[in-house]
């Protein structure tokens, strides 16, 4: 009868296989035999039933592991709590160098590396305005460079320890996994340590946001005058800093400037168009401008770096116009002619030169 | 399950970057109880399914770097539980290699019958026996449903099956589990 029928579907819904379609016919046979609800009320008592289990197993299982790391002691050295833990790579440091007075040497050493600016390094490459580059490290990293961005790194870089690069704009890294070395990327603001990831960095120095967003594996993000708060960010996550640089007078009527700084955490989701799924922030190193439900204000430095123009809007330009889309290969004028075809506005192009209005 | 396996991911995470060993408690609690119960459905032995289920957590362990580029750790976890349960089966069988295809899971209860059921009393326990009547590969795929919450996917790739197989399985499963409980409950 139908009965073996509702059962089978009721088990694919209890262990969330069903499709669209087994759940409607299951709908319409319990429609026909109401008597069927006995069957759903039972498998569903049968499948609350594992959460149960679960209290039983509480004292037992913390017994169990403290055998576990009894059996495994060598495994696991003497527990240091996290919340006072140094930073990692400073902890290599300290247990490299026993010695007293080398500590303090390294103490320096440690501090001078932290501070090490783009100066401090002998291999720079930048890409101008409207260029994209693709380049390998000498660790076999693959570094993405966006328009108008600089990345600096020593050429002895596999050599060391700590893989140190310093970032100045956009870069989409795909890091060669070392085990124990990890990667970091600084910028201005922001420090990045990896462990053998895929994640995008950006860092422009006019921008007030610098933001990264992480594809694969997991990075270690920390904000570079409070490196002690440390953020984890899991896959298809980004986290953007956003500086509002704040003047605002005090009793004697001087100017104050105070940083005010605003850390987001967001998932990241990807934009669906003429049937192709992009990821915003991540697509231009496939030669691909990526802008969702954005503003003129918004696109102007993204458009500039792409095309490498410079775009002056007039005030007569309706604020609330706002654009979604992918460029790939059109030039300037063939961009905005197909912007033109979402919302009314002129533009007039006199070589390196726009004015929408 | 997916809320299960993002905290999963933070936890390997934690591992992974700061070698910790309070969020590496957190996960053993989290799968030490399966690994074992799997285990178990195989070997049928407490002491060895503690030892291959210590075994796969301490491999977690000492691979604890690279397992964030692992896509489903619970998956891979099952999968070396796997694995070392059938080298221990194949340690102790006296012919041929054991593979996962001839293991025998069945229990063997003389009384299933109503008055057993009757004099038992609560449905749980109802319900342990009926599971334990299940034959081998049925009975694996059932628990890793219900009991580990695993997809279709996931079981299939841990018991080296296909994916509509293991749907046939957990019908199977289902449909006996009510006609053995259908009486107790005075279903129709």
């Amino acid at each position: 009868m139908d009965s073996n029928r509702i059962i089978e579907l009721l088990a694919r819904k209890m262990a969330s296989e069903a499709t669209l379609r087994e759940l409607e016919e299951l709908d319409e046979l319990m429609a026909i035999y109401p008597d069927s609800l006995h069957y759903e009320e039972v498998l569903k008592g049968i499948w609350s039933d594992s959460s149960a289990e679960r209290p039983l197993h509480n004292l037992h299982i913390n017994r169990l592991f403290e055998q576990h790391k009894l059996k495994f002691s060598e495994e696991f050295e003497p527990a240091v709590r996290e919340e006072e833990m140094p930073s990692s790579w400073y902890k290599k440091y300290v247990g490299v160098f026993a010695i007293a007075c080398s500590l303090f040497l390294i103490c320096l050493a440690a501090l001078f590396q932290l501070n090490k600016k783009a100066v401090d390094f002998d291999t720079e490459i930048v890409s101008g305005k409207g260029m994209r580059k693709k380049i390998t490290l000498p660790d076999g990293t693959l570094v993405w460079l966006n328009a108008g961005s600089t990345l600096s790194y020593d050429s002895d870089l596999d050599k060391k320890e700590r893989r140190l690069v310093y970032l100045v704009g956009e870069a989409f890294f795909d890091v060669a996994h070392q085990e124990n070395r990890p990667f970091i990327v600084r910028t201005n603001k922001i420090s990045i340590k990896v462990l053998g990831t895929a994640f995008n960095v950006k860092a422009y120095e006019l921008d007030q946001v610098s933001e990264a967003t992480l594809l694969r594996g997991s990075i270690e993000l920390s904000v570079n005058n409070k490196s002690q708060q440390k953020i984890l960010l899991k896959p298809s996550e980004k986290f953007a800093l956003t500086e509002n640089r704040k003047t605002t007078k005090d009793k004697k009527d001087l100017l104050q400037d105070s940083d005010d700084l605003t850390l987001k955490i967001e998932n990241i989701a990807p934009v669906r168009i003429a049937g192709q799924d992009y990821i915003e922030e991540t697509s231009w190193k496939d030669d691909v401008l990526v802008f969702k439900n954005e503003s003129f204000e918004e696109l102007k430095p993204k458009l500039e770096r792409w095309f490498n123009v410079q775009i002056e809007i007039a005030v007569s330009v309706p604020k609330s116009y706002r654009f979604t889309g992918i460029f790939k290969n059109e030039d300037i004028k063939e961009a905005l002619t197909a912007m033109q075809l979402i919302k009314p506005f002129h533009f007039k192009l006199k070589a390196d030169d726009v004015i929408i209005y | 399950m997916s809320k299960h396996s993002s905290d999963l991911n933070s936890l390997i995470s934690h591992i992974a970057l700061y070698d910790s060993q309070s969020s590496y408690e957190q996960l053993f609690k989290g799968l030490f109880p399966s690994l074992y119960r799997f285990s178990y459905c195989l070997l049928k032995s407490r002491e060895l399914s503690e030892e291959v289920a210590s075994d796969v957590m301490i491999t977690l362990w000492k691979n604890r770097q690279k397992l964030p580029e692992v896509e489903n750790v619970r998956v891979y976890a099952f999968v070396i539980a796997r694995n070392l349960s059938l080298n221990v089966l194949n340690k102790h069988a006296r012919q041929e290699l054991v593979s996962i295809d001839d293991i025998e899971v069945e229990m063997t209860l003389d009384a299933l019958n109503p008055e057993q059921l009757l004099i038992n009393g609560e449905l749980k326990k109802k319900l342990e026996l009926a599971t334990q009547s299940l034959p081998g590969k049925c009975q694996l795929v059932f628990k890793l449903i219900k009991e580990d919450g695993l997809s279709y996917k996931e079981t299939a790739a841990i018991l080296n099956i296909s994916v509509k197989t293991v749907d046939a399985h957990l019908v199977t499963a289902v449909k006996k589990l009510t006609a053995i409980l259908k009486m107790e409950l005075n279903l129709m």
